[in-house]
């Protein structure tokens, strides 16, 4: 041991009562360590100037906007997504969930006789109820009788896309009156931004804040590291993780809104197929890691760009959609390989 | 007994990353004795004996076992060789039976069958050798931690080791199991096998080994025969240091309060524990004696409401309590510092400042709800001097970084920043090397002088005799001892405790 015994500061009395000591240097010193994001900075730029290069149109504002309403629909899904992946939890029913409440909304709307305005309510407001209604139903199953999360999920999966097909008798049915989420702008000055990009945006700002500064969002990353030390140490821990599958499911009915005014359709079988390994991709990506305790926000929102601007770079070279599947399973596993040298470099 | 067989090792160096850990270290060890590795965490033991076993590489130097010379060893070299280490944490497969873990990757068959009644047989035969009475066909799982080790003692055995490395192997077993496992040592002596015994603790050098070894910041700083030596010799070639080894704590200078923070009147159970009656009064340290298995730490954990009493009652400041969960306690003022830090305990891969910062979140919290960075940076800073903690003086520092006994100092600082004045410290130095030890004992005794009332349930003697004003001894359940001032000795605590 090369350093020497430190001294030992002796407390006087009243300390304790008063909450300790008084604090000498309180700003904490800056380190010089790389950040864990950087590497994927540096690829996201890497993958930008390399389509700006090869096509014309990639650095269009057009185009930006076309990336981010492509990933607004699974981005919003993995907000929630990486709450619960740090506190060591998964909700594999997000695809399906989302299908569902896209199939609820479709049917509510365009079935409800009486003015627009307020089948569009009515149907808005079933669609959130659902979206919360799978959350509990997940919470309920995951906390309260103890099924592991990834089992409890991959049922629901299923049943939410059984689900769907049953209401829609499994057709598409078709919504061409409720455009204004997936296909509308604020057209507020200077920009007419889409308008899911905007709530793709304040998701996951609100996220980022939930899990950066509320007690909340700090205590899922406790009971991520270590769920048993958590309960030791006073963190409730089963009513918070219910907590994240409640706004998993909210988040989902979201998605699903925005998908049926997108598409101005929902179609029960194959709608959002697959967005759960989307969702997954991503926050695995931005290096949240499956064993909890560990990813951020900004992570998730750098692999989201990545996975958008390379399936977008990708379209405009005229790539072959299939490619674009290879070439983002690839990536995810490139990026993992990667963040494992880093550990092993970094821990030598 | 010397079979002529020994395993040498010569002019070992080791870097990682660039610091040099081993310093040309020399390791002899002949058939038919034991050698016991000494040395506090971090000296340099485990490095030595991973080369020996051919798990790291050694940057220079040489490895001889009997006849053979190799500049470095692979696992594979090392077990034909006949190395075989016993680690702490066991590496055997519990969801398969004792015979088969005995013949783990060794399966007797034929064209690539195998001959279960080989197995069976092979299991008896060597179980029988040790005289361990274990029925082959359990599972690995259901067997406590003491016999899962001689299962994997069982294994080395049947495998014709002809040396045996123990990574401190007594940490987790009862007093019996202790005793049994030397009877299995001394057994393996007997038979020739070179035997390497890794260790912190000073009386098992006395009880089992012939030759011992300490190792001080990669440097071998102290050898001989085990009879030739004081005890006061290896501690102080330990620490780099004579340090007063096993003394009571100056005496208190402080009042008690009136009224005890904890007091147990009649407490039962379950199995765990009967009848306890025990009070602990502000500013006083009471440590709550017993070997592992005798209830101790069950009785802190109904002070921490993750046990209920089945019988008797559990006051706070006076009041009656039944604490529904651990949230309940600590509301109350209670803080518990489990015994197994890496599994109860730390937050591994999160920083040193949201380690300590945890259970008083809601305190710390802007509107009960917002908490930052830097508020946390605070609480570490708080605590970081007056405990002593090194670490490089940044609060974002993982705390898994951190050596065994600093991780045991942020643990603390953990229920000090939560201004707990009802501390339930479980084994508070285990796996803390003697130096943290030492001065984790200051503290508690300081905690004390500022009116925090302590209960340390410790199967470890000599921490009683260092730190408590008062002994309750416990064995089987029960409270079989009361020991006060100049009558907490090693002595009268083994005594009481049954031997």
């Amino acid at each position: 041991m090369t350093d020497e015994q430190a001294p030992v500061t002796t407390l006087t009395t009243g300390e304790i009562a008063a909450g300790g000591p008084a604090v000498s240097q309180p700003e904490p010193r800056r380190g010089r360590t790389v950040p864990e994001v950087a590497a994927l900075v540096l690829f996201l730029v890497g993958e930008i100037v390399f389509f700006s290069i090869k096509s014309p149109y990639f650095l269009d504002r057009d185009n930006w906007f076309n990336i981010l309403t492509a990933i607004a629909i699974f981005g919003i899904i993995a907000a929630p997504a990486t709450l619960l992946l740090v506190a060591g939890q998964f909700d594999l029913s997000v695809g399906s969930g989302t299908a569902f409440c896209g199939v609820i909304m479709a049917y509510v709307a365009g079935n409800q006789a009486g003015s627009l305005g307020e089948a569009t309510s009515l149907g808005v407001f079933l669609v959130l109820l659902a979206g919360l209604g799978i959350g509990v139903i997940n919470g309920f199953f995951v906390t309260v009788v103890g099924v592991n999360a990834l089992i409890t999920t991959l049922g629901m999966l299923a049943v939410l896309r059984g689900l769907a097909q049953v209401i829609a008798e499994g057709q598409t049915l078709f919504l061409g009156t409720f455009s204004g989420l997936g296909q509308g702008r604020i057209a507020a000055a200077p920009f007419d931004v889409p308008v899911s990009a905007v709530i793709l945006v304040g998701v996951l700002a609100l996220f980022w804040f939930v899990m950066r500064y509320t007690v909340y969002g700090r205590s899922m990353y406790a009971i991520g590291a270590n769920p048993l030390a958590a309960r030791l140490s006073g963190v409730r821990s089963k009513r918070l993780i219910f907590l994240g599958f409640l706004l998993s499911g909210l988040c989902t009915a979201i998605g699903g809104l925005i998908l049926v005014s997108e598409v101005g359709a929902a179609a029960s079988g194959t709608a959002a197929l697959g967005y759960e390994l989307q969702v997954v991709t991503a926050v695995i990506l931005g290096g949240a890691s499956l064993a909890g305790g560990r990813g951020t926000i900004l992570g998730t929102a750098l692999g989201l760009l990545i996975i958008g601007v390379l399936n977008n770079g990708l379209n405009l070279l005229s790539v072959d959609a299939f490619w674009q599947q290879v070439a983002q399973g690839t990536l995810l596993i490139a990026a993992v390989s990667f963040d494992q040298l880093r550990i092993r470099v970094t821990a030598r | 007994m010397n079979s002529g067989f020994r395993l040498e090792a010569r002019g070992i160096r080791k870097s990682f990353g660039g610091v040099e850990v081993l310093h040309g270290v020399d390791l002899a060890a002949a058939g038919g004795s034991v050698l016991a590795l000494l040395g506090e965490n971090g000296a340099g033991k485990s490095t030595l004996v991973k080369i020996i076993a051919g798990d790291y590489h050694a940057d220079e130097g040489e490895i001889q076992v009997g006849d053979e010379v190799h500049s470095s060893l692979d696992p594979v070299t090392a077990r034909r060789l006949g190395i075989r280490m016993i680690f702490q944490e066991m590496a055997d497969a519990p969801a398969l039976s004792i015979a088969e873990n005995i013949s783990l990757g060794r399966w007797p068959g034929r064209r690539g069958l195998v001959r279960w009644r080989e197995v069976r047989r092979r299991a008896e035969r060597v179980l029988d050798e040790l005289g361990a009475d274990l029925d082959p066909d359990r599972l690995v799982s259901s067997l406590r931690i003491g016999e899962r080790q001689v299962v994997e003692i069982a294994r080395a055995l049947s495998d014709e080791a002809r040396c045996l490395i123990l990574d401190e192997p007594t940490a987790a077993l009862s007093a019996q199991e202790v005793d049994r496992l030397f009877t299995f040592i001394e057994r393996l002596r007997d038979r020739g096998v070179v035997l390497v015994y890794i260790t912190h603790r000073l009386d098992e050098v006395r009880q089992i080994a012939d030759f011992v070894q300490v190792l001080r910041d990669g440097n071998v700083v102290l050898y001989g025969k085990v009879g030739d030596l004081e005890r006061r010799e290896l501690v102080s070639a330990m620490v780099g240091r004579a340090i007063e080894e096993v003394q009571r704590p100056a005496p208190r200078t402080w009042e008690l309060g009136k009224t005890p923070v904890l007091r147990f009147k009649g407490a039962s159970s379950e199995d765990a524990f009967r009848d306890v009656d025990l009070d602990v009064y502000p500013g006083e340290v009471v440590a709550l004696y017993g070997k592992v298995g005798s209830g101790t730490a069950e009785v802190a954990e109904v002070a921490f409401g993750i046990r209920r009493l089945s019988a008797g009652s559990l006051e706070l400041d006076g009041r009656a309590r039944s604490f529904r969960g651990p949230g309940q306690a600590i509301d109350a003022g209670v803080g518990l510092l489990p015994a197994d830090r890496q599994r109860e305990g730390a937050f591994m891969v999160r920083s040193v400042a949201e380690n300590i910062s945890v259970p008083s979140w809601p305190r710390l919290a802007k509107l009960k709800l917002l908490i930052s960075a830097r508020t946390e940076g605070l609480a570490y800073r708080r605590w970081h001097d007056a405990l002593g903690i090194r670490s490089r003086n940044d609060p974002r520092q993982p705390i898994g970084t951190l050596s065994g006994g600093n991780q045991q100092k942020v643990m603390l600082g953990r229920w000090l920043e939560r201004r707990s004045h009802a501390l339930l410290l479980v084994e508070p130095t285990r796996g803390v090397d003697v130096g943290a030890r030492q001065e984790i004992y200051r503290s508690i005794r300081r905690l004390g002088s500022e009116g925090v009332g302590i209960l340390i349930p410790t199967s470890d003697y000599e921490e009683v005799v260092q730190v408590a004003d008062r002994a309750a001894v416990m064995a089987r359940g029960r409270i079989v001892a009361m020991l006060g001032g100049d009558a907490i000795s090693t002595e009268q605590l083994i005594e009481a405790a049954g031997g």
